[in-house]
């Protein structure tokens, strides 16, 4: 503690320097918050869906397939299933901004007995039940657009080929920001039935919620099995794995995510230990110095390590921040993407990210710190004496 | 600041030192046998490559001889290991160099204090020592100034700041006064000189300047790694 000033002022000596390294460590984390902070998005959907008994019928050929709606009936039939809604995705642009926030059609009588998180006042539910062109916003989503109740909200279709007019009727308050806005799924319908009567009677995906997790896989089976000599058979799983189809979508990103953070981690190192063997160097006569008047190998050693350590530890702290400020504003301006803000995510993988950042200081120190404890006093002092 | 040894501070029997470079076997030293008192003020002298500066490193335990033996402060330095001798020269040595050597981001203050936080003073108490160090070369005032705001002289006296902070048994200079002008050098002999005669300090200084060397109560001369003459003298004040 008593060197800590010292250290510290050898941080700031070459002020250019370690900036640059302090920067480039920055980057680097920001990048790999960011992108931590995505699967741990994509985890924790999937954790808290678990934990719903949730989930989610679609056709076996995927998202380019659909469900008749008369498929509801069969599966709030099945043994085991409390509920089930249509959730059809409209995929709107809204005064010329183009899917601004997620919007779905679903059943306005039951959807809440399917996510039974959601909060809404009584009257505000009854009301959309008796208005077909109502609509119900996440509360977050109706304060951040500045929307009242009766405002209109009108929707451009762009994967269908029709216009909603919708009326904001109540908002409903959800645990974590849902960024979206339902409306009647009949609505919907009747409208695409003017235009494209054989595109109408369908939902792209039907929720469904199980009375408990361990009837789970039998519903899913048996759902399955309902279905499966139909003109659309169906594709069962949890909302979990629902979840992490989307990660699948992308390829193994997992995967990819961690190459590259591995990647960005050896080539951090090598520029942070750069950086600090050159700053050694051009001190090599002071460290002969201190080792004339007494500094022990150790103590230069953890002096170089702490000196690489609080460069790196900075770099990482920043960049950190600069992520989480990212995620922060993907979470801000599209939430239907990024549902999740850093707050909800932080988690282990933030502390794990913390210690690369210390971690990269301590590694990349360790080569110039040995050499510096091993400079021979002699040598060192030849330059000057 | 007083030392306490009443028999030699330094011991150096038949000692001598080679270097091994490439293929070549370089003598430096030759048998030299020397014994420094406390309270010793020697100036040591010699042409360039004589082996001043290799005999003042074997004396301050920088550097260890390729054969014979080196008592000084009460430690075997032949048989210490890195770290022991590391321990020791914090007890036991002062150093100033030619070129001051203070750490350029420590401010006057902060370089003096240095070599005390490797001792276990509090923080108080090393400010007393820091204080009474830079006090005796006359630079209270310069405190808050880092070395780049000094001139060569007060760097110089810092340097001195730093070397007797500890209160160190053996204050070893190599050619303390030659990067410095001559009135500021004169003024870092007059205080070496008040060092060792107000203060009790031994002091051992490799020199060039036959001036300098005038102002020691002894002075060696050394001559191809073999010591040539060993003469007792009266000091003189400039």
């Amino acid at each position: 503690m008593k060197l800590l000033k010292y250290i510290w002022r050898n941080v700031t000596r070459n002020k250019l320097r370690s900036s640059l390294t302090i920067l480039s460590v920055a980057f680097s984390l920001a990048l790999m918050t960011v992108l931590y902070g995505y699967l741990a998005m994509q985890d924790s959907w999937g954790q808290e869906a678990i934990k719903k008994n949730r989930i989610v019928v679609m056709n076996k050929q995927g998202f380019s397939g659909s469900l008749p709606i008369a498929y509801i009936d069969r599966i709030r039939s099945t043994e085991g299933v409390l509920n089930a809604v249509p959730y059809a995705w409209f995929g709107g642009n809204y005064q010329e901004q183009k899917m601004p926030f997620a919007q779905f059609g679903t059943d306005p009588k039951n959807v809440f007995e399917v996510w039974n998180e959601w909060k809404i006042a009584p009257e505000q539910l009854s009301a959309w039940q008796d208005d077909r062109q109502g609509c119900i916003a996440d509360r977050k989503l109706a304060e951040k657009r500045q929307w009242k109740i009766g405002d209109r909200i009108p929707l451009q279709g762009t994967f269908y080929p029709i216009n909603l007019d919708l009326k904001l009727v109540g908002v409903f308050d959800s645990p974590t920001y849902s960024d979206s806005i339902l409306f009647n799924w009949t609505y919907m319908d009747e409208e695409l039935r003017k235009i494209s009567p054989e595109a109408s009677g369908n939902s792209g995906t039907i929720f469904a919620r199980c009375r408990s997790t361990d009837l789970i896989p039998s519903v899913v089976d048996a759902i399955d099995e309902k279905f499966s000599n139909s003109d659309n058979p169906t594709r069962t799983q949890t909302e979990a794995a629902f979840a992490q189809m989307f990660a699948d979508m992308l390829g193994n990103i997992k995967s990819y995510i961690r190459n590259i953070a591995l990647a960005v981690i050896f080539s951090l190192t090598l520029v942070a230990g750069t950086a600090m063997a050159m700053s050694m160097r051009e001190r090599t006569t002071e460290v002969a110095v201190l080792k004339a008047i007494g500094f022990s190998k150790s103590r230069i050693l953890s002096m170089v390590l702490g000196e690489s350590t609080i460069i790196s530890m900075l770099g990482g702290l920043l960049g950190i921040a600069a992520g989480g400020l990212c995620l922060h504003g993907l979470h801000s301006v599209s939430a239907q993407f990024f549902p999740l803000s850093i707050f909800e995510l932080a988690g282990p993988w933030l502390l794990g990210l913390i210690a690369v950042g210390i971690g990269i200081g301590f590694v990349s120190g360790l080569v110039p710190a040995i050499q510096a404890a091993r400079i021979s006093v002699v040598d060192g002092l030849r330059r000057v004496i | 600041m007083t030392s306490v040894f009443s028999e030699p501070i330094v011991s150096i029997e038949n000692v001598s030192k080679e270097y091994q470079r490439d293929a070549f076997v370089i003598p430096v030293l030759s048998g030299i046998d020397l014994q420094l008192m406390a309270g010793d003020y020697v100036s040591l002298m010699g042409p360039s490559g004589s082996g001043k500066s290799t005999l003042l490193n074997l004396i301050a335990g920088l550097d260890k001889p390729t054969s014979g033996r080196i008592h000084a402060c009460g430690q075997d330095l032949c048989n210490s290991s890195e770290g022991e001798l590391a321990k020791w020269r914090s007890r036991h040595i002062g150093f100033i160099f030619q070129l001051y050597n203070l750490i350029p981001v420590l401010t006057a203050y902060e370089n003096v204090e240095l070599p005390l936080t490797l001792t276990s003073l509090n923080r108080r108490q090393r400010d007393e020592h820091v204080k009474a160090a830079m006090e005796v070369v006359g630079l209270l005032d310069r405190m808050d100034h880092y070395p780049r705001q000094l001139s060569g002289g007060q760097e110089q006296r810092v340097s001195i700041a730093r070397a007797i902070a500890t209160d160190p048994t053996l204050i070893v200079a190599d050619e303390p006064t030659g990067d410095l002008d001559a009135k500021s050098g004169g003024e870092i002999l007059d205080l070496m000189t008040r060092l060792n005669e107000e203060f009790q300090k031994t002091i051992i200084m490799v020199t060039h300047d036959p001036d300098a060397a005038q102002r020691a109560k002894r002075m060696l001369l050394l001559g191809k790694g073999v010591l040539i003459s060993d003469t007792r003298q009266q000091a003189s004040h400039v």
